[in-house]
């Protein structure tokens, strides 16, 4: 009788050590992104990556969970600030997403006040690797955007350029950095800077095509300009030889919604439509999100994606070396080297991924093709080409 | 320099006629209630998604949505004035915060129902260019144009020829004087802000029809329409066309002949030199 006690005994303390060490795994990751506002959409595209990337983790890690908690930033830096400081009282152990150079910034700051790693893909302004924090990690930055465009655009040989850019810290800084580059190429540009209220483009689009007379127009906005900018391009008929933009662009989302604005106008694409994933990395990406979402993943989704699963590593192993408590996260993301959705990725001791370089997709029809670099296109750029 | 100034005059023109279309509710139902309707942005988005609905539900042309348009948003603003109308005190600074409040809600109800993706049109009949000698322009800011003229004389024959017009402007002058005079102050407010929703119904139609749409565009549109309702001399009609047309011809000129970075603050240079030379604003009059 005694032993059979003793037995039962025995079974509940390690059903209750089991349990314990169960719930001891499920870390709380906190993530702050706008899903309302401004940013609401790009937000929201993040934020389906994250949940992608934690439903995949916890599926696959046998030992490890995560637990995402999530809090709306409402697109402002002042509820960035809020949402992290009230998702640290909460115990997360790391903070996911950012929008905006503008709320990262502030946000993050406020991440490294509290001890936490702050990990995103929604920031490109340099000023914010520049501030010597050991906290913050970011997979994507202005030089990799650059450098596609600048790529496609030698490509082109386009000797003459005119740049139409939105005069918010992340576009501005990749305007500059492209009319840096090109200047010290020899090639002639002209830059137009925009206010975010701007609704009609034809004045600029006009003095363009009568003062400027480029071979190419670079626009470095958001949807919503882009959309201003070609539509008034429509209109204005400019003798240029193609239309070239970055973010947000090259998507099947802009083809859906402006389908006579879109035929062979390029931006930054990581994959071309129909997406072709060929790693099993990015097969389960793919299969999970349209399970959870019912629709193909685009570029936020994977970048969002990319981030989660490198800091649900990364908290898994500091868990697993018992530094989980004292810097492990960011001791662990230091570590990261390896291939993902979006190449390789490394942060150097800034937190920035050096090895960043984007892809130029066109829309070709109904397709988005990756037309550069040479080895990763999947079909040749239709050039001289524009919508109209 | 001849071809690049026509065209920055007629682009003027065209987005000014668009922001007297977006200004002219505000300025009717601050004229007559003294009211600052913080959520007549909303309305114009709310309108612009109900285009935007029967555009890609029903496959109509947004024009022919008009009519959808004019009901919600006429119901909405009806509903608005309700809520208005239960201040008991101090109504020009608590309705403030009530429409502001109203504008959140009606921001978030709208990301609810549409998501944050931007909208526009798919009509190309509408987008197409029409070229006329050196000016260049989309046929939908033509129509709207147009459209946004013939509302300004069709207000401005109501408020001068109708009896509910004529009512409208003794509330606006003196309430009690007009209470004296038979007339139901409660029934004309209600009416002037039935009359702003039809409106905002047009310009929301219009801005989706031309331009580009999302949930948080509202804000903007309160503001530009405020600066606009300001500039004129409050409440008055032909000063929101001058001021809104005037206002898109330095923001088009500043664009032009200077940097579209600059454009907004050409605009608010502007509101603040006509402030201080005329304290109330273009055609507006000293109140006693």
């Amino acid at each position: 009788m005694m032993r059979m006690w003793i037995g039962r005994a025995a079974l509940a303390m390690s059903f209750a050590a089991v349990c314990g060490a169960a719930l001891a795994d499920e870390f709380l990751v906190g993530v702050e992104v706008p899903l309302s506002g401004a940013l609401a959409r790009v937000g929201t595209g993040m934020h389906e990556g994250i949940s992608v990337a934690a439903d995949v983790f916890n599926r696959k890690s046998g030992k490890h969970k995560v637990k995402l908690i999530t809090i709306d930033d409402e697109s402002s830096p002042a509820k960035a600030v809020a949402a992290v400081e009230k998702l640290a009282s909460q115990g997360v152990v790391a903070i996911d997403g950012g929008y905006g150079s503008n709320n990262i910034g502030p946000a993050s700051d406020a991440a490294n006040k509290a001890g936490l790693v702050y990990i995103t893909s929604g920031g490109v302004d340099e000023g914010l690797t520049q501030r010597g924090f050991n906290t913050f990690y970011r997979i994507n930055n202005t030089a990799g955007y650059s450098k596609a465009m600048l790529g496609l655009l030698a490509d082109m040989k386009a000797s003459n350029v005119s740049i139409v850019y939105l005069t918010k810290e992340a576009t501005s800084a990749l305007a500059k950095d492209v009319d840096k580059a090109l200047t010290a190429k020899g090639v002639k540009t002209t830059m137009h800077p925009f206010d975010a209220s701007v609704t009609d483009f034809k004045p600029i689009v006009n003095k363009i095509k009568l003062q400027d007379k480029p071979d190419v127009i670079a626009m470095v906005g958001y949807e919503t300009d882009y959309a201003g900018i070609l539509r008034a391009a429509k209109v204005l008929k400019p003798d240029v030889k193609a239309m070239v933009g970055v973010w947000s662009l090259a998507t099947t989302k802009m083809a859906e919604d402006f389908p006579d604005l879109m035929d062979n106008v390029y931006g930054t694409a990581l994959l071309p439509f129909p997406a072709e994933f060929t790693t099993a990395d990015g097969k389960d990406f793919a299969d999970t999100y349209k399970k959870l979402y019912g629709k193909e993943p685009d570029y936020l989704g994977q970048f969002g994606y990319v981030q989660s699963m490198l800091l649900f590593e990364a908290i898994a192993r500091a868990a697993d070396n018992g530094t989980l408590k004292s810097g492990g996260v960011a001791t662990e993301l230091r570590k990261t080297n390896r291939d993902t959705l979006i190449g390789r990725v490394q942060f150097d001791e800034k937190g920035d991924n050096p090895n960043f370089s984007h892809r130029m997709g066109q829309h070709q029809g109904k397709k988005i093709a990756v037309v550069w670099p040479a080895e990763s296109a999947n079909a040749k750029m239709k050039f001289p080409g524009v919508p109209w | 320099m001849t071809e690049l100034t026509l065209q920055a005059l007629w682009s003027g023109v065209l987005l000014g006629s668009s922001y007297a279309l977006i200004a002219l509710g505000l300025a009717v139902v601050f004229g007559t209630m003294h009211v600052i309707n913080l959520a007549h942005g909303e309305l114009v988005v709310l309108a612009a998604y109900v285009a935007y609905t029967c555009e890609s539900q029903l496959g109509l042309n947004p024009l022919l949505a008009i009519p959808a348009a004019v009901i919600v948003v006429c119901a909405a603003a009806a509903l608005t004035y309700l809520c208005v109308d239960r201040i008991a005190k101090d109504r020009e600074l608590n309705s403030l915060l009530l429409t502001y409040g109203i504008a959140v809600m009606l921001t978030n109800g709208v990301l609810m129902l549409f998501k944050a993706d931007i909208r526009s049109t798919k009509s190309t009949w509408l987008t197409d260019a029409v070229v006329m000698g050196p000016l260049f322009s989309m046929r939908s800011e033509i129509v709207f144009f147009i459209v946004a003229l013939a509302l300004m004389a069709l207000l401005w024959w109501w408020l001068t020829r109708t009896w509910s017009g004529r009512a409208l402007r003794a509330v606006a002058s003196n309430r009690d004087a007009a209470r004296l005079m038979g007339i139901e102050p409660r029934r004309i407010e209600l009416a002037s802000f039935v009359v702003a929703g039809l409106l905002a119904a047009f310009a929301g139609v219009a801005i989706y029809s031309f331009g580009v749409v999302s949930p948080s565009l509202g804000t903007t549109l309160t503001v530009k329409a405020f600066v606009i309702t300001v500039l004129a001399g409050m409440g008055s009609i032909p000063g929101v066309l001058v001021g809104a047309l005037l206002l898109g011809i330095v923001e088009t000129m500043t664009t032009t002949f200077g940097s579209s970075a600059l454009q907004e603050l050409a605009g608010m240079v502007l509101f603040l030199v006509v402030l201080f030379v005329m304290p109330n604003g273009l055609f507006g009059r000293a109140r006693t």
